[in-house]
């Protein structure tokens, strides 16, 4: 019984020596293959029926939307039996997952039956490379294979923002968004039931908005996605009675999708690719969530998340402490870079040894609000003149501080090398600033995607289904409802 | 044809080829509105032999009623005539309720939650008052009227628009009635040391 598996660098010897036996003198090298193997851009699968029957290697380049199959070679005396062409399928399945619209292959002009299998999975002839194998010098025909990807438009309306977004694939096509906020303003926060009034009467112009964008029709929509929780309850049933009208109306699949993994996802329309491990810090007004994402799809935890305040929501509060307007995020980074970061030190939250134990990365910002307003209301009391710079910019260090404080801890607990943030705090330059110099001093890459892809967005609800897609999940029923509690562990509702 | 959708009490939907009712489909979870409303939409059709592309008009009930629920069908509908490019009606739904009725003077009420009634008046098929929200023991105040107090459903929405739209009544009005304000005061901030 023949088994298919990814390679490991376990598998090297094995695969070297058929390697030499194959290709003889035109043999990689063995740190050429070492390399090959371990490289978090390619898949290496193997053919195994016992011992090592065949190889194949695939190389994924995200940002050209494309792959290369960098090899593939089967034990002389099993060909014939298919073995190649398992291994092909196996690549060109691992492609279409990762994104790619196309894939290309170099072959031996002479290799008549390697060529024959290629023509017959799609591979079209579209240059010749003179010479290009040595020492041998015999000429390469390069070949290519499209791949199509879905087509997807998604729809998020967990709280403030009407997004719809449309993606072919992993790449973006539109990025349509109708935003609350101004109505929130007097109110000082985000009214549920305004936010759900705004979403039905921005739904139609959102929708026309993105279509105009992408410049596409109606017919041209493969799926729908729809992002049915966390969020306001109210706000999420207008989305999803607009993603099953849609969905009705073109007879197409519908995905009911996780806002918060949305946002970890949605960095695959900025790089072509997904790519994990990672940490992923979201901060917004309405979560405050550090995950651990091993695979998008299929592992995703919750290291921790906000037990009162969400950040977004402490930076509104202390805006109104300090008498500013709503949303107070870019209000206090205005006045905050005009003040000393270190003139109050203000409490970090859940950062204190006894802590640590239950509470290592869940996050707390309402013992910070509430130190702010005591030291604002104490000196105004006394009459005192104070400096609200000082006070915007030593809350805004104490927030950011604990952020990215769990953040790296977490990186380095969990040996993962990457963090992506996402949510409308992003938008702080502090915060980015401040990441950039932790995570180059702690050797982690950071993420940012751009920051219409950070805030409630609906192309990362569109990236997400598309995700689902092209990794062959089933869509959803059409009776899920709005999950206002969902789990981050639910990437997709039934 | 005509499909009409309403999600003012529960969820439901109706198909009309001209005045002829050809299906309807009703569920009377007065939550599951999200849940329920595709549904109805796919089972009504079914039901009919109708596809979703045979359909020229669009009916949905805008309220007043409860705002959630009200909302999903509004949306449903919105999301429907886009693709499907049909007109869209919108049915204040105590007008279909009193429409289903023979009575020549009518007190229409509806629950509003919090103790209290959507209400609207009709005269000869004529609106005299409303839609307004009114309490309940005020009813007392309509004496020559007849009180009907049930809920919409797609199939008086549906009856409804169809005499309307042969009529000539203006239903283009499609956003949600609500009557009522967000319950929300901006807050003034309190102090946290006493």
């Amino acid at each position: 019984m023949m088994q298919l598996r990814a390679l490991s660098i376990d598998d090297l010897a094995q695969v070297m020596d058929l390697e030499r036996r194959l290709f003889q003198n035109e043999a990689w090298l063995e740190q050429t293959m070492a390399a090959e193997i371990t490289s978090a851009q390619t898949h290496y699968v193997g053919a195994f029926d016992g011992s090592l029957l065949g190889y194949a290697g695939l190389k994924v380049s995200g940002p050209s939307y494309s792959s290369d199959i960098q090899t593939i070679g089967v034990e002389p005396q099993s060909q014939g039996r298919g073995i190649g062409r398992t291994l092909m399928n196996e690549l060109l399945a691992v492609a279409k997952r990762q994104g790619s619209e196309e894939v290309f292959l170099e072959v031996k002009a002479g290799n008549q039956s390697a060529i024959a299998l290629y023509l017959s999975l799609g591979f079209e002839q579209i240059d010749v490379r003179k010479r290009y194998y040595q020492p041998s010098g015999e000429d390469a025909l390069v070949m290519r294979m499209p791949i199509s990807q879905p087509v997807v438009l998604g729809i998020e309306s967990t709280c403030d923002e009407t997004g719809v977004g449309i993606v072919r694939g992993n790449r973006l096509l539109a990025n349509a968004l109708h935003s609350s906020m101004d109505e929130h303003a007097k109110y000082g926060g985000v009214v549920p039931e305004v936010a759900a009034r705004a979403h039905l009467e921005a739904i139609s112009p959102t929708l026309d908005a993105a279509l105009a964008e992408a410049g596409i029709g109606y017919q041209d929509i493969d799926a729908i996605a729809v992002a049915n929780g966390p969020g306001l309850s109210g706000a999420l049933m207008v989305g999803i009675g607009a993603a099953k009208g849609l969905a009705v109306a073109l007879d197409k699949p519908l995905y009911a999708v996780n806002h918060l993994v949305g946002h970890v996802g949605v960095d695959v329309l900025e790089r072509g690719a997904v790519e994990v491990p990672t940490i992923a810090l979201l901060v917004s007004g309405g979560h405050t969530s550090l995950l651990l994402v091993r695979d998008l799809l299929n592992d995703t935890q919750l290291l921790g998340e906000t037990i009162d305040d969400a950040a977004g929501e402490a930076f509104d509060k202390v805006a109104r402490v300090l008498g500013l307007p709503y949303p107070g995020g870019p209000q206090i980074d205005k006045i905050a870079a005009e003040g000393d970061p270190r003139a109050i030190r203000f409490p970090r939250g859940l950062t204190l040894p006894k802590d640590l134990e239950k509470h290592k990365y869940n996050f707390s910002f309402s013992g910070l609000k509430t130190a702010v307003a005591r030291h604002v209301e104490k000196l105004e009391d006394a009459g005192q003149e104070y400096s609200k710079p000082d006070v915007a910019a030593s809350f805004r260090e104490a927030v950011i501080d604990v952020l990215l404080t769990k953040s790296i801890w977490a990186c380095e607990e969990f040996g993962v090398e990457r963090l992506l943030l996402g949510g409308g705090v992003v938008a702080n330059a502090r915060l980015r600033q401040e990441a950039e110099r932790r995570c180059q001093e702690a050797g982690i890459e950071l993420r940012i995607p751009r920051f219409s892809l950070c805030t409630d967005n609906g192309a990362m609800i569109a990236a997400l289904g598309s995700q689902l897609i092209m990794d062959g999940r089933e869509p959803s029923g059409l009776d899920f409802g709005a999950e206002s509690t969902l789990p981050v562990t639910t990437v997709q509702t039934a | 044809m005509l499909i009409s959708i309403d999600t003012s009490a529960g969820t439901s939907a109706a198909i009309f080829n001209g005045e002829k009712l050809l299906s309807s489909v009703f569920f009377d979870d007065p939550f599951g509105h999200a849940e329920n409303i595709a549904g109805a939409i796919t089972e009504v059709l079914s039901q009919a032999n109708v596809a979703a592309n045979e359909l020229e008009n669009i009916a949905v009930g805008i309220g007043p009623a409860p705002y959630t629920g009200l909302r999903v069908g509004i949306a449903a509908a919105k999301a429907l005539a886009g693709p499907l490019d049909v007109s869209l009606h919108g049915v204040m739904v105590l007008d279909a309720i009193a429409f289903s009725r023979a009575e020549n003077r009518l007190l229409v009420t509806t629950d509003a939650k919090r103790g209290e009634l959507f209400a609207a008046g009709y005269l000869g098929g004529k609106r005299e008052f409303g839609p307004r929200v009114i309490d309940p023991a005020s009813t007392a105040e309509f004496p020559e009227y007849e009180h009907v107090s049930e809920p919409a459903d797609a199939e008086k929405v549906g009856r409804y628009a169809v005499w309307a739209l042969e009529n000539d009544i203006d239903l283009s009005e499609i956003g949600a009635i609500y009557l009522r304000s967000p319950d929300v005061t901006p807050s003034p901030g309190k102090r946290v040391s006493g």
